[in-house]
């Protein structure tokens, strides 16, 4: 077996985030979604001191509709030497991350765009369900859609209420619980003007007053649907110097399958696998935690893939800030609250900022980590970034140093 | 909502629906269950399995309430259930109740066979009555 702790050491805060951009986040934004690309994009190039003739690699998320073409065409590129994509969908940021340290450590590309754009809200929405919209057989190609769609379960958030509830009944989690991080998340957005939920109050009985989606879940475990894109620049970490910012280090990124994926998209995780409660999310912390060296008490702040506030409970445990099943009253505690063990979603995160597909997260991270964050974390050094934890994982540590 | 019961990795299942059977998929050479359905044995390398039946029964994994309705042929409220079946505990399998029945995490459950369009039958589960109840209406 690979030690892969020892094998990635030498990779160790090789390249660094030099720019972040993102569009305003809204429910209808007017513009197509290359545009939200080319504007989030044009954004982090230029604070990271760069120009789009800089620009020689991209990495995109397979479920974006902006192709390698389309940006390359808008942003007046010379010439991509390197374009990669990953995912299923909000798996993929982190592991876009990744990518371009790769590219970038290997020699194929010195600057790339990583970017994720989308009219969530006014375009394709991703809560409602795509089956019985055509006469068309459902399933088979590798799908299992056929095992899942004839029992009535056609989103992720009936995905995400079949966890919830597992995990209540094998550790007693409750509402007042996942109402926890869903009020951290709100509170953190009511102090960030660039949230959707800026001037919008929530209360844990706001919470528990609100109408079930699909039981155990209610509205506000849900988060946001939105237009709008976030974009990023990875570099070598020695052009982090010339940058006017605080330089923001990848100090390690993994993925992860693990042995016991499921096959087919992300529904089918049900279907199989020896727990619900634990996810791929535990392999990949287990992977990052070897490749940087720490572990999770030498993280300052984490922003977590919250599509919903139960991912954000397993991640809790599956990245060892509390032990299994902890993950509950730990969050109801206030240890994900400024000020708590480990203050979560410092931007108000999907619950309450907006949904850019796990993108967002990472751009909140290096604002923490430059001490730009509209809810700093003082002294932060360290940040945890993850991105969906179904059907597989990938997540990342930034470091200030 | 048809699925397609013609997919060479899950066509089986819905072959055995058809004759009132819950089959699951088994690897011919070394007995390892192959789910999510596939031909390909990683255990032991080999391309042969088979469909086997197995029990029909299980125990209640977990389940949710629909109460937003995404699909106009699923009118709300109804109750997704998600059994771990009793003869393959790695093997779970969702299924579709009307309405809001009462549910108790492990509580045992039975499938029944539901012919939704012409020569599609798909296994729905459903609680087992109490065996107490039975002798009591008698």
């Amino acid at each position: 077996m690979t030690d892969v702790g020892a094998a990635y050491r030498p990779y160790r805060d090789r390249c660094a985030i030099t720019g972040i951009g993102s569009t305003a986040f809204t429910k209808r934004s007017g513009q197509t979604e290359l545009s939200l690309a080319t504007e989030a994009a044009l954004a982090a190039i230029a604070d990271a001191g760069l120009e789009p003739a800089d620009i020689d690699g991209l990495v995109r998320c397979d479920s974006d509709n902006v192709l390698h073409n389309d940006i390359a065409l808008a942003l007046g590129v010379r010439n991509l030497d390197y374009y990669g994509e990953n995912g299923p969908g909000g798996v993929a940021p982190c592991g876009m991350i990744g990518q371009a340290v790769a590219a970038v450590l290997a020699g194929q590309a010195t600057n790339v765009i990583v970017y994720r754009a989308l009219n969530g809200r006014s375009g394709r929405r991703w809560g409602q369900a795509d089956a019985g919209a055509s006469e068309a057989l459902i399933g088979g190609d590798g799908t299992y859609d056929e095992l899942v769609y004839p029992s009535g379960l056609f989103t992720p958030g009936q995905m995400w209420a079949l966890i919830a509830q597992r995990h209540m009944l094998e550790f007693g989690t409750r509402a007042e619980h996942l109402g926890a991080i869903a009020v951290n998340g709100r509170e953190r957005a009511n102090a960030n003007p660039a949230a959707m939920m800026y001037d919008r109050k929530l209360t844990l009985d706001d919470y528990l007053a609100a109408r079930f989606i699909t039981e155990p879940l209610r509205l506000f475990d849900y988060c946001l649907e939105t237009d709008g894109a976030c974009a990023v620049v990875v570099s070598g970490a020695e052009r982090a110097k010339d940058s006017p910012h605080r330089p923001v280090l990848v100090r390690a990124v993994a993925q992860a399958t693990g042995p016991g994926v499921s096959g087919g998209e992300s529904l089918p995780i049900l279907l199989r696998g020896p727990s619900l409660t634990t996810l791929m999310a535990k392999t990949a912390a287990d992977v990052l935690y070897a490749r940087a060296g720490l572990g999770p008490s030498d993280i300052d702040v984490a922003q977590l893939y919250d599509c919903f506030t139960i991912a954000v409970l397993t991640q809790l445990e599956d990245y060892g800030f509390c032990a299994k099943g902890e993950g509950g009253p730990f969050a109801a505690a206030g240890e994900i609250a400024l000020g708590g063990t480990i203050p979560v979603n410092t931007s108000g995160g999907h619950l309450s900022e907006g949904y850019i597909h796990g993108m967002s997260h990472i751009v909140e991270a290096v604002r923490q980590l430059r001490g730009d964050s509209s809810n700093p974390v003082p002294g932060a050094a360290t940040c945890l970034v993850t991105s969906s934890p179904i059907p597989n994982t990938s997540a990342l540590i930034l470091v200030a140093p | 909502v048809i699925p397609r019961t013609d997919d060479p990795d899950t066509a089986g299942f819905f072959d055995a629906a058809r004759r009132g059977e819950l089959a699951i998929r088994i690897c011919d050479s070394c007995g390892t269950v192959l789910h999510t359905p596939r031909a390909y044995c990683s255990a032991c390398g080999s391309w042969d399995s088979s469909w086997r039946a197995v029990r029909p029964t299980g125990t209640l994994y977990s389940w949710t309430v629909t109460r937003h309705q995404v699909n106009p042929e699923f009118p709300v409220p109804y109750t997704v259930v998600l059994v771990q079946l009793d003869d393959a505990p790695d093997v779970r399998l969702l299924g579709h109740l009307p309405g809001t029945p009462d549910l108790t995490g492990g509580q045992p459950m039975v499938a029944r066979f539901e012919e939704t369009a012409p020569g599609v039958v798909i296994p729905q589960w459903e609680p087992i009555a109490r065996p107490a109840e039975h002798t009591s209406a008698r």
